[in-house]
């Protein structure tokens, strides 16, 4: 008995990883189930009683600021390059869906993929001139080219100014969509783009992007390519933003630009990924929802929002600067490391036996 | 035995300033090199050229005897070049694992089939996690694995950047200060860390230091620099009783 008890007394000091690898599993499940329960909320609404057809329009609004806040993730919380540009890839996104069903009477599937790549190709080329500069200087550089692309809308004949381009009737496949379908072809939009990102931050492309981030030079000297993962977070960043701007189009079946050319859309998607937190998975969907819904829930005193944004970014800034998600994730967090600590611990007096396996 | 890595002619400006000024170096295989000297003296300007941070105007670095001058600094470790910060340079909001694993950045294999968690992708991931846990208990760090960096103390994120640069299964690695701003005990500790790399994994170090103990006791030869050129060269007896070095860091005697 004695040297039993001098025995767990000596195999304090490690701790039992098998038991703490089995409750972080537990947990990161419990996350993913989260996320698949938000899924399904937002897949019932529209079956809710009193569920208006306009409301699946102003979600599908929302859908459109939360993928094109994910998009901007991807550059300014995972590789810390901050762009205040990016209404322009959803500007390029938009009127490349809207000019090609308008010409050519494409599907909107094909529109949406289509303005994908063209913003991905702006994004290419733009990251090639703009990841020469870094910090403020690459924030000036990207609002140049929001600037760049609102001028153009306005002024050239064929993208019609403000007038605008009016599109016909939503084809998906073939099939005609109501506003509630298109919310609901805009939700399986927000999951493939969820999926993306989380294989995206999760793979070693994403740590490589997180630690051109932390520590540059210390990246390179890992090996980590500063110039390809930088290309690569632009141009997919801009590819999804791009893909939000057609969903956005076709969303209202209108594009003009008046909306496209304000430089507030650039503000909006940054403020978005900044107060819901950029380099968290929830960040951009919490943030993306709050821009998106802020003025419609301010109603009459919707101009007010551009205060109320104002402050709560300042808030977030000085409180919480790695966003809201974070703050609120933070107590669930350390409770778990807790519970993950104790469970390696208590394992081990109980059992010296299977501490011993370990080694 | 062989050269490993070298440099020769070695010339360095910064506007009027000449920060290495015709500087040679070789780093015999297998060995500890020190690369010591005053304030001022070139050494990290030369560490950089090595590790092709520091564009330099003059000379040559080759590594097995062949010419590198025309790599930059990501292209260093898929050599076998590993190095560290002199003020600790982790990727700070990552884990300790992670850390790890991204030194090991170059073994990870192509990044759309790791995005897509392809079979081999992922197997490979297991692989690299697991000697990732080896390399952490080596370096005494394994209950630290799964903590966010920054909030590791002083002298544990000094063993991490050392764990890092040993993922990449390098030959040499050139560490910065490793124990500047270590207290005795971690300055200990960090010394036996270094010696069991050097022997046991049989990986050549070059070290810059300033700690003199430290470098006297685990270096095999030591390089002098001073004001940007190389002032000696010699084992740590030699280095301690050479006039021009004891000159060159506590000056010269004034005559009565």
């Amino acid at each position: 008995m004695v040297n039993k008890t001098s025995m767990s007394r000596k195999s304090v000091e490690v701790t039992n990883h098998a038991a703490m690898t089995k409750l972080k599993r537990r947990f990161s499940s419990q996350n993913a189930g989260l996320i698949l329960l938000m899924f399904f909320i937002l897949l019932a609404l529209p079956f809710i009683p009193g569920f208006k057809p306009w409301m699946a329009n102003q979600l599908s609004l929302v859908l459109v600021y939360v993928i094109a806040a994910q998009g901007i993730s991807i550059l300014t919380g995972y590789t810390g390059l901050v762009s205040v540009g990016h209404g322009g890839f959803l500007a390029i996104g938009a009127y490349t869906s809207a000019l090609l069903v308008k010409y050519t009477g494409v599907d909107i599937a094909i529109a949406i993929v289509a303005s994908a790549c063209m913003a991905g190709a702006f994004g290419f080329m733009l990251g090639l001139v703009f990841l020469r500069l870094s910090g403020p200087f690459l924030a000036i550089g990207t609002l140049g080219f929001a600037f760049f692309i609102g001028t153009l809308i306005n002024n050239v004949p064929f993208f019609e100014g403000r007038e605008g381009i009016s599109l016909p009737v939503n084809k998906f496949m073939g099939v005609v969509l109501s506003d509630v379908s298109f919310y609901f072809l805009g939700l399986g939009f927000f999951a493939l783009v969820t999926l993306f990102i989380f294989s995206f931050v999760r793979s070693s492309v994403g740590r490589s992007l997180m630690a051109l981030r932390d520590a540059e030079k210390a990246a390179q000297s890992c090996g980590v390519n500063r110039f390809f993962y930088r290309m690569l977070a632009f141009t997919v960043s801009a590819t999804i933003t791009g893909a939000a701007g057609a969903l956005s189009g076709f969303s209202v079946r209108y594009v003009s630009a008046e909306v496209y050319s304000d430089i507030w859309y650039s503000v909006d998607i940054l403020v978005a990924v900044i107060v819901g937190g950029s380099a968290m998975m929830m960040g951009p969907i919490v943030g993306g929802t709050f821009v998106a819904l802020l003025p419609f829930l301010l109603e009459t005193l919707a101009d007010l929002s551009f205060i109320l944004k104002g402050l709560i970014l300042i808030a977030v800034l000085i409180f919480a600067p790695a966003g809201i998600c974070e703050l609120i994730a933070r107590p669930f967090q350390r409770w778990r490391q807790l519970q993950i600590e104790s469970v390696g611990k208590e394992t081990l007096v109980n059992a010296p036996s299977a501490v011993m396996h370990q080694h | 035995m062989a050269n490993i890595l070298h440099c020769a002619n070695i010339s360095v400006k910064f506007g009027g300033v000449i920060a290495n000024d015709n500087v040679s170096l070789r780093i015999e295989e297998g060995k500890v090199i020190g690369l010591i000297g005053p304030n001022g003296a070139g050494k990290t300007t030369l560490f950089n050229v090595l590790s092709k941070f520091q564009q330099y105007d003059t000379g040559h670095v080759y590594m097995h005897g062949k010419l590198i001058d025309s790599k930059g600094p990501s292209d260093m470790i898929g050599l076998g070049i590993a190095r560290t910060f002199q003020n600790i340079n982790l990727f700070s909001e990552l884990t300790t694992l992670d850390n790890i694993l991204l030194g090991a950045h170059r073994l990870t294999g192509n990044p759309i089939a790791n995005m897509y968690s392809f079979k081999s992708a992922r197997k490979r991931e297991r692989k690299l996690v697991e000697r990732a846990g080896e390399i952490a208990s080596m370096l005494g760090i394994s209950d630290e694995l799964d903590v966010v960096v920054k909030h590791l103390p002083y002298g544990i994120q000094k063993r991490v950047e050392i764990a890092r640069a040993l993922a990449g299964d390098p030959k040499i690695i050139l560490l910065d200060e490793p124990v500047a701003g270590c207290n005795d005990e971690e300055t200990a500790e960090l010394r036996e860390v270094i010696r069991k790399v050097n022997r046991d994994l049989s990986i050549t170090i070059l070290m810059v230091e300033h700690d003199m103990s430290l470098v006297m006791s685990v270096c095999d030869y030591i390089f002098v620099l001073n004001f940007g050129s190389n002032l000696a060269e010699g084992t740590p007896a030699q280095i301690r009783t050479n006039p021009e070095v004891i000159k060159a860091y506590l000056g010269q005697e004034v005559e009565p």
